[in-house]
């Protein structure tokens, strides 16, 4: 009785002290990050951004530029397909590796180690491996691994899919991981309990529970994939972003305009067909 | 030890993780082809025993013994192998609800099939007969093709009796098998596993909560009771005071999370 004014009155500082922190990091960042919203109302700076865009509009619709596009169009959504492709490929094995409950712990363990011999080592070893390449794979951002590959494979979009998928395979592995956690073990200790090995329980008793939440999550990072690919392009990994950078370098910003517009299709468009697959689940 | 003895524990001991002693100084003997009733409050550890018959849990201690063998020599292959051959029906079923019954039944077969010819069969399934064969020996048949999550309790609890009867095992382990069904749905369950242990010669031992189903079906009888054996006899000798016993004292001790229909004469008790 006597206690819960002191806990309140003890527990209400962090707010304060939290909320003060919160500020002073918001207002170095201003400075430093360089927001200045004066350029909006300085006479030059208006006439900069005027200048941009008014010579964004009209968009670029000869006939002969939107041929030139085709390619570049297609070449975006192979990047994102493929590259979405490796990045299952890489992240389905190792987010699977990456589950603790797969690997080394919990009721499909049990049994089969007393205390902590060199196998159980090894597995754990295993587990911190898989969770240390997806970490890896995905703090590098994408742009980077563009880059690297940029260096190492060539122009075009090779080392875009590349990118995407190594960058996106550690996502989707993170998560993939995360969603394999959260099953339900009950179906699980009862197909081990007819005498199925670790991946059949897999197969018969995980990735039914999981289907729905991984393929919609795919889906999603295949959206973000498009998106990405248009970004990588900027740094020479093919697509409508090496189109957009050339305009750009060239100032035919009438030319950026209608990239952007097909851009912008090409993320709707996945929008809409990831919708359409997530509701047929 | 003549093989003839299916189970032979011997000072059997379980403790979980912070020092919960889960089974104490467990002795049982079970003959093969035997059908024994364990009963007992909720929390008194049949869900565990069940759990270490079955080889998904080791005893801390003592020595269990499974047609002869030692289960603590017992581990990869030859682990799997002795799994294969005890089959078990879960309280909750523990079928996977996104699966279509099929598939739930033909999990039985895991344990003889490589994991290739298992990945075949969820695409094109293999053994439809004997999946049919057994939904029909339960009694839903035409459920073959229906997706797990639309059946009803009582007939997810007939999948996994199927699922049961395609592993074909030497002992059948039911926990609970009908705490989820209504009474006359319950007597029909039990009388389904009596008459599939009968056919087959297969040791049948079954957790429940209802001592009427344990004395009128089985002839030897278990009590059990925070984690020690109170009392095992054939079923003439089980006398109102033992079952009083049994089911007086303390609070309720919940289990891993388990939902648990308290029975009656347990509320009163308290
Ligand atoms: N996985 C577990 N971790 C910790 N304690 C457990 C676990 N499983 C069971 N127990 C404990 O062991 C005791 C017996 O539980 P259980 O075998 O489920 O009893 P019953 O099936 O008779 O209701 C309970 O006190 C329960 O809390
Ligand atoms: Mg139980």
């Amino acid at each position: 009785m006597n206690s819960t004014p002191r806990t309140l009155g003890s527990r209400s500082i962090f707010p304060y002290v939290f909320g003060g922190l919160f500020l002073l990091v918001l207002a170095d960042s201003w400075r430093r990050a360089e927001v200045d919203p004066g350029i909006f109302f300085e006479a030059e700076g208006r006439e900069h951004l005027w200048r941009f865009v008014t010579g964004m509009y009209p968009p670029e619709l000869s006939w002969d530029f939107l041929e030139l596009m085709v390619r570049p169009t297609l070449e975006t959504i192979q990047i994102s397909v493929m590259g979405t492709l490796i990045a299952v490929l890489i992240g389905f094995p190792l987010g699977l590796l990456a589950t603790s409950t797969f690997s080394f712990q919990g009721i499909l363990h049990e049994s089969e180690y007393r205390g902590f011999g060199p196998r159980h080592a090894f597995k754990v070893c295993l587990y911190g491996l898989a969770r240390g390449l997806l970490s890896l794979f995905r703090c590098i951002p994408e742009f980077v691994w563009a880059f690297m590959f940029v260096r190492a494979v060539g122009l075009g979009p090779f080392p875009g899919v590349l990118a995407i998928g190594v960058a996106y395979g550690g996502m989707l592995g993170k998560v993939y991981s995360e969603i394999f956690e959260s099953v339900n073990e009950r179906p699980l200790e009862a197909i081990q309990s007819t005498g199925a090995g670790r991946l059949q329980i897999f197969f018969y008793g995980w990735f039914p529970q999981v289907l729905p939440n991984i393929t919609s999550y795919t889906l999603y990072r295949w959206e973000c994939a498009v998106r990405t690919s248009a970004i990588l392009g900027l740094v020479g990994a093919g697509g409508i972003g090496q189109q957009i950078e050339i305009s750009i370098r060239m100032f035919n910003f009438h030319e950026v305009t209608t990239l952007l517009i097909i851009l912008f299709s090409l993320v709707a468009g996945a929008d809409y067909v990831s919708a359409k697959v997530r509701s047929l689940l | 030890m003549k093989p003839a003895q299916q189970y032979h524990l011997d000072g059997v001991r379980k403790v979980f993780g912070r020092g919960q002693v889960a089974l104490e100084g467990f002795d049982l003997k079970v003959a093969r082809g035997e059908r024994v009733a364990l009963i007992g409050p909720s929390g008194a550890g049949k869900t565990t025993l069940f759990r270490m018959l079955n080889c998904t849990i080791r005893p801390t201690s003592g020595h269990l013994r499974i047609g002869g063998q030692e289960v603590a020599d017992l581990y990869g292959r030859s682990l799997r192998e002795m799994r294969r051959r005890i089959g078990t029906i879960y309280q909750q079923h523990n079928l996977v609800p996104r699966l279509r019954v099929l598939h739930n039944v033909l999990s039985g077969r895991l344990g003889s099939w490589s994991l290739l010819g298992s990945l075949a069969s969820l695409a094109r399934p293999s053994q439809l007969e004997t999946a049919h064969r057994a939904l029909t020996d339960v009694g839903i048949g035409e459920k073959l093709f229906s997706r797990t999550d639309e059946l009803s309790g009582g007939q997810q609890q007939r999948v996994a009796i199927a699922r049961v009867l395609v592993q074909d095992p030497d002992v059948i382990l039911a926990d609970e098998p009908v705490s989820s069904v209504d009474p006359s749905l319950a007597e029909t369950i039990i009388k389904l596993l009596i008459a599939i242990s009968d056919d087959t010669r297969k040791t049948l031992l079954v957790n429940l909560h209802s001592t009427d189903l344990a004395l009128s079906y089985f002839p030897r009888v278990i009590g059990m009771k925070a984690g020690v054996k109170l009392f095992d006899t054939a079923t003439s000798r089980v006398t109102p005071e033992l079952l009083q016993e049994l089911y007086s004292g303390h609070a309720p001790v919940n289990g891993a999370g388990e939902p648990y229909r308290e029975p009656e004469h347990r509320r009163t008790a308290v």
